[in-house]
């Protein structure tokens, strides 16, 4: 599938503080998120993650500082040029009643529209090709409302791919979903980034950051405690600063990646 | 035809391409049909029955003075008046619901019809009370209502639960003030007030039916500028800002568009019942998933004139103020929709 100009400069956090009304979740926070890779930001809950991932996607500005896309601060842009470079899936959408599901994917083709632009060939390939990427094409006439939690998840990030950016945000794509379709999103994820898509995700489950990621930020009390491949920043003594959770970190044997096995100390208590 | 688009006819010329929906333009020409004969009703019936070919000749200017006289002076503009007053509580109606993502967001409960009221009855009370006088009292009453409404959801964004709650908390304290200035007054004054809060059409002219259209005009040209980014709205506003929309600007617009939308159509017919939250229901469920704007001012439009039409026609001889029928026929829809919410189990 092609997604459009692959390029979105680089986004990045600078100084900033965010926060909701007058409460700062975030002070002087400066966060890069590299270009080309597959970002997950993890922490504890109220750790300031999601906060993080609204502030980079535009939905809070920030009191002080700034965020930055391309260099240039992203409030300033034209909005609509923003959402072809950057694309949002929220932690909770919501599907108009009785939408189907090729009415909803074409949504995202909204900042590429006008009032005498509504549907152009382009419009048609490229939700035909969202659809086919997300494996959703079977279910192009039916209702949103009737599909599974995974199903209706495929078909969200089939919108934010109608709308062709190069830079991709989710908000815990994988939290509402059972072990199985938490693994078809990451995979599909994992597919997006390969094609060249930079992705910053907010996910919780540690072991899943760790493998399927190539970026880590670590967040703890609105703060960055650590940032890098998680190879070198998934160590025991990381996820106890972090998480406060006594761990041994072995090899994951499937990917290699790190897998965390938390102390059995709970066990021993009982 | 692909399957992505199944239902809508595509017409491109050049880089031009507007989508046209099946049933959303089969639902609108519908009523657009009925509409064109309840007007045509209305002009023909009523005290003085001119029948069909009477009421043309007079239309084209070859009638008999009298039936010119009815026609010209007396149908057509209540008539006009009717159209536009529907058509603008309609279009405010679904701005409200589309703004506050509520089944019952509409103008009535949001205290923009209760301000529009305190106004008439300051005007009632402290003036002579011309209809000019208290239309313009009863506007300025409903757009200070939006405007306080708009500055007390201004903090956070104005989500659709927090304009619901403040609307209604304006709408209590209002309904207060309205009691309290009632018993300020004579019992002559009193009664005026009383009639003006039914709503009621009759002995409009064609000054008041322009005004209504002027304002009707203004406030459809801004819902077809704002209505993609109000459509990418019900989406929840976090999309929206992902998908490229001005939310809180196209909100805050939308605000001001439906109060002044609101004001026109009160100021000069009253606050007739339950149109503004009737018809974006309606037109709803004609169109499905998809909403027409346009669909609910023509909806509104139609409530208003039939309502009219039936009180012209009235209980014997007697003709009803208009409002009484919107009011009665508004009622029962509502608890229609209540009860058939509860039997599909969902408040949508």
């Amino acid at each position: 599938m092609t997604a459009g100009p692959l390029v979105a400069g680089p986004l990045e956090v600078r100084d900033a503080t965010i926060g909701y009304g007058r409460v700062a979740i975030s002070e002087g926070l400066s966060v890069n998120i590299p270009e080309g890779e597959f970002t997950v930001i993890l922490g504890p809950n109220a750790c300031g993650k999601s906060t993080l991932l609204k502030a980079l996607a535009r939905m809070l500005k920030p009191s002080a500082g700034s965020v930055l896309l391309d260099g240039k601060d992203i409030h300033s842009q034209p909005t609509r040029a923003v959402a072809r470079r950057l694309g949002l899936l929220p932690q909770s959408p919501i599907a108009p009643d009785g939408i189907t599901v090729a009415d909803l994917v074409a949504r995202g083709r909204y900042p590429h529209q006008g009032i005498l632009k509504q549907w152009s060939a382009e419009d048609e390939r490229v939700v035909a090709e969202a659809m086919a990427a997300t494996d959703i094409s079977e279910l192009a006439s039916r209702g949103v409302d009737e599909l599974s939690g995974g199903q209706r998840q495929r078909v969200w990030i089939a919108m934010v791919l109608a709308q062709q950016t190069p830079l991709l945000l989710l908000d815990e794509p994988t939290t509402f979903l059972d072990i199985t379709h938490q693994i078809e999103v990451l995979d599909l994820c994992a597919k997006l980034h390969h094609e060249g898509r930079t992705l910053v995700a907010v996910l919780h489950d540690l072991n899943q950051a760790a493998r399927y990621a190539t970026h880590l930020i670590a967040m703890r009390a609105g703060e960055v405690v650590a940032e890098g491949a998680p190879a070198d920043i998934v160590t025991a003594e990381t996820v106890k600063q972090v998480f406060d959770l006594p761990c041994r970190i072995i090899d994951d044997p499937e990917s290699g990646t790190p897998l965390v096995i938390p102390s059995a100390r709970a066990r021993d208590l009982v | 035809m692909s399957t992505l688009t199944s239902g809508s006819t595509i017409l491109r010329v050049g880089a031009a391409s507007i989508r046209l929906r099946h049933r959303t333009i089969a639902a609108i020409l519908g009523a657009l049909a009925v509409l064109v004969a309840i007007s045509l009703w209305s002009a023909a019936t009523g005290s003085t029955a001119l029948g069909l070919d009477r009421t043309w000749a007079a239309l084209i200017d070859q009638g008999t003075k009298g039936d010119e006289f009815i026609l010209w002076d007396l149908r057509l503009p209540r008539l006009s008046t009717g159209l536009a007053v529907g058509a603008c509580m309609g279009l405010s109606g679904a701005l409200f619901q589309n703004l506050t993502r509520n089944p019952l967001g509409s103008p009535d409960i949001l205290g923009l019809t209760q301000g529009a009221t305190s106004g008439a009855l300051v005007a009632i009370i402290l003036t002579d009370a011309t209809l000019q006088l208290t239309a313009g009292f009863a506007a300025f009453g409903a757009l200070a209502t939006g405007l306080v409404i708009w500055a007390l959801t201004r903090g956070g964004d104005p989500s659709g639960y927090r304009l619901v709650l403040v609307g209604i908390g304006v709408a209590a304290i209002l309904a207060g003030v309205n009691g309290y200035l009632l018993t300020r007054t004579t019992i002559v004054d009193a009664f005026r007030a009383v009639y003006w809060l039914t709503g009621d059409l009759s002995g409009r002219s064609w000054e008041q039916a322009t005004v209504v259209a002027i304002v009707l005009a203004a406030g459809a040209a801004v819902v077809m500028v704002l209505s993609r980014g109000l459509d990418a709205l019900r989406l929840g506003e976090a999309s929206a800002t992902g998908l490229g929309v001005h939310v809180t600007r196209t909100r805050v617009i939308a605000l001001i568009a439906a109060s002044v939308l609101i004001a026109g159509a009160v100021a000069v017919a009253g606050p007739l019942a339950f149109v503004a939250l009737a018809a974006p229901h309606i037109a709803a469920r004609l169109t499905g998933s998809t909403r027409s704007f346009t669909l609910s001012a023509i909806i509104g439009a139609l409530i208003v004139t039939g309502a009219d039409m039936i009180a012209v026609a009235g209980l014997g001889d007697r003709q009803l103020p208009t409002g009484v029928v919107t009011g009665v026929v508004g009622g029962v829809y509502l608890i229609w929709l209540l009860i058939a919410q509860r039997k599909k189990g969902v408040m949508s």
